[in-house]
């Protein structure tokens, strides 16, 4: 920065008399004080680490000095043949398709309800139904594990009013168990989708609806040829965020719900499965190439569903 | 005005959603109170959906509080909190007005490269994060968990205080600057006081951020007497796999929801908007 100061003052010198050069020295220092530390950290604690997370995952590193050796690709090879990584894709793709079907069908619901009514106590049900997002997801999984507890948990307690012998399946114990894990995050999660859509919808100017009901569009025609176009940018939002934050962020509800996995790492996620080898087993280097596994199928899966929404705005004059 | 769908059977359905759906969310927070004030024997015996039965069990918010230590976790979270959220605040206000009021050469890429990180995946690079600290001996230790946190706060106020100080006039600027106030002064004294609604938004959403964090603490603090709130109460649900100790579980899970509540009763409308702004940046 300091360099870039002094050149600039030369560059100008012979022009500008030295008060403004003096002028000018200041206001660069004033940025560069403002900028740099900021900076500096920003760059040590974050984007050191990510870069360094993808030189890691190009070598067999065990955390000591013993080996440390650069083999390329083999980490990635290695994945190919680990029935595990799999496994962990699979559910990762598996909640993010059934949150993104669950978040969207659920919250256009509310958000519908939530607005064209003009239900008395809307402002109150949008407060309440925003909770869950400000819990923390620790807190979420530890309730939700009590609800599926198999002996005392709520759900089965509930089933055995109905059934002659206590119903007690263990829903987290369960090959399939990761679909056991979509109600929990979508409860957690879907106050923010439908804040998001009911701010879209409130954003359509009524007249629109005013004139379907003249023409005698049904309510239905209505929601389909206005609502949906017309709130498309906010849906398109919620679902990209759905995927980054469950593609970044599913290890805490699998960790927190089924502990190292499930059985038979019937809820292994990526995530997971990424602090396993890396701080269970000490295969770091091994543990990063998953890491870079997690940010290339994160931006993949981004970058298509990004493609595949993308529609021509409707502009409203 | 447009008076909305008036079919009753249709508002009917509509309506009773909306109170299900309500149940569904306040229930389980109601519950955890009930749950904390229950004993082993109402767990075990009782339907989950009973009453606490009288005398309410209060010893158990005491009995994990001081026997679980979760008065020094509570502490151990507030101070993290805190302390990260003023810093992180203070890192982003300063370089958000940089880039925000004055021209200089990288000023869009040093924008965009905050706004990237919010793109990219934490656990990319967790490992690398894990050795760098241990080598400055930052690991188990509250700092080098402060010290992630604020910084990792920063991408978000960045882009939300950007926005915040490009919407303030800029006659301001120029009257302190004839007036002969320093770039300094004109921060401090006049943009900063100025910036004070989205710098206590910006501080709200990284509070309950922060409060919440759980990845980062597992990984950078094994040390149980440096534990936050989140990884402390996955730790004694972990334990509870062999020691059945409900009632206190759900006091513990009640101490780490109830501030958030609270906090979250009061400034509702900052935190919904902040969160949303968040995800707008597109």
């Amino acid at each position: 920065m300091k360099e870039r100061t002094a050149a600039a003052t030369v560059m100008t010198k012979q022009k500008v008399s030295t008060r403004i050069g003096t002028a000018k020295t200041k206001r660069n220092l004033f940025i560069a004080s403002f900028i740099l530390p900021t900076l500096l950290l920003y760059l040590v604690f974050t984007v050191y680490p990510m870069f360094k997370g993808i030189y890691l995952s190009l070598f067999d590193w065990s955390g000591g000095s013993e080996t440390y050796n650069f083999i390329g690709l083999a980490n990635f090879k290695e994945m190919l043949d680990d029935g595990i990584i799999l496994k962990a894709i699979r559910n990762d793709y598996i909640l993010v398709v059934g949150k993104v079907i669950g978040f969207m069908m659920m919250s256009m619901f509310f958000a519908v309800a939530l607005t064209r009514f003009h239900i008395k106590g809307s402002g109150f049900y949008r407060i309440v139904y925003f909770i869950p997002n400000v819990l923390s997801i620790v807190v979420v999984g530890v309730l939700w594990r009590y609800v599926y507890n198999p002996n005392l948990g709520f759900l089965n307690s509930l089933i055995s009013l109905f059934t002659e012998k206590p119903f007690e399946f263990a829903w987290l114990g369960d090959k399939w168990s990761i679909f056991a894990l979509l109600p929990p995050s979508i409860w957690a999660g879907i106050g923010f989708t439908i804040i998001l859509l009911v701010a879209g919808i409130l954003s359509i100017p009524s007249s629109l609806f005013e004139a379907a009901d003249i023409d005698g569009a049904s309510q239905w025609n209505q929601f389909w040829l206005i609502t949906l176009p017309l709130t498309w940018e906010q849906m398109k939002t919620s679902v990209l965020w759905i995927v980054m934050t469950t593609l970044n962020g599913s290890f805490v509800i699998v960790t927190i719900m089924t502990f190292e996995g499930g059985v038979d790492n019937a809820t292994q996620v990526m995530g997971s499965y990424l602090y396993m080898n890396a701080f269970k087993f000490g295969k770091f280097s091994y543990g990063s190439a998953i890491g870079v596994l997690i940010l290339v199928l994160s931006l993949i899966t981004t970058a298509t569903l990004q493609r595949l929404m993308k529609r021509d705005t409707i502009e409203l004059t | 005005m447009n008076k909305g769908i008036r079919n009753p059977g249709f508002r009917l359905f509509f309506k009773l959603s909306l109170m299900v759906w309500a149940v569904c969310v306040l229930y389980p927070l109601i519950w955890t109170i009930f749950g904390a004030l229950k004993d082993n024997q109402q767990f075990f015996l009782g339907k989950p959906w009973n009453l606490p039965k009288l005398p309410l069990l209060w010893s158990n918010f005491s009995y994990v509080w001081e026997k679980y230590n979760f008065g020094d976790y509570f502490v151990n979270s507030l101070v993290v909190t805190l302390v990260s959220t003023i810093l992180g605040v203070l890192l982003s206000a300063t370089t958000a007005y940089a880039i925000a009021r004055y021209t200089f050469r990288g000023n869009g890429l040093l924008y965009y490269s905050y706004l990237s990180y919010m793109m990219i995946p934490t656990f990319l690079g967790i490992v690398p994060l894990f050795f760098l600290l241990n080598d400055f001996h930052l690991t188990n230790k509250l700092f080098g968990l402060i010290l992630v946190y604020m910084i990792t706060a920063v991408p978000f106020a960045v882009f939300v205080l950007v926005g915040f100080f490009k919407s303030l006039p800029k006659e301001l600027e120029e009257a302190a600057a004839i007036d002969g106030a320093s770039h300094y002064a004109t921060f401090f004294r006049i943009m900063l006081p100025l910036a004070k609604p989205g710098l206590i938004s910006v501080a709200i959403i990284t509070v309950l951020n922060i409060w919440n964090e759980y990845v980062f603490a597992l990984v950078l603090v094994n040390d149980p007497t440096k534990y936050t709130m989140p990884v402390a109460i996955a730790v004694l649900q972990g334990e509870m796999q062999y020691r059945t100790e409900w009632g206190p579980l759900f006091a513990a899970l009640f101490i780490s929801m109830g501030p958030i509540l609270l906090f979250y009763i009061i400034f509702q409308r900052q935190i919904t908007e902040g969160i949303t702004a968040g995800a707008l940046k597109g």
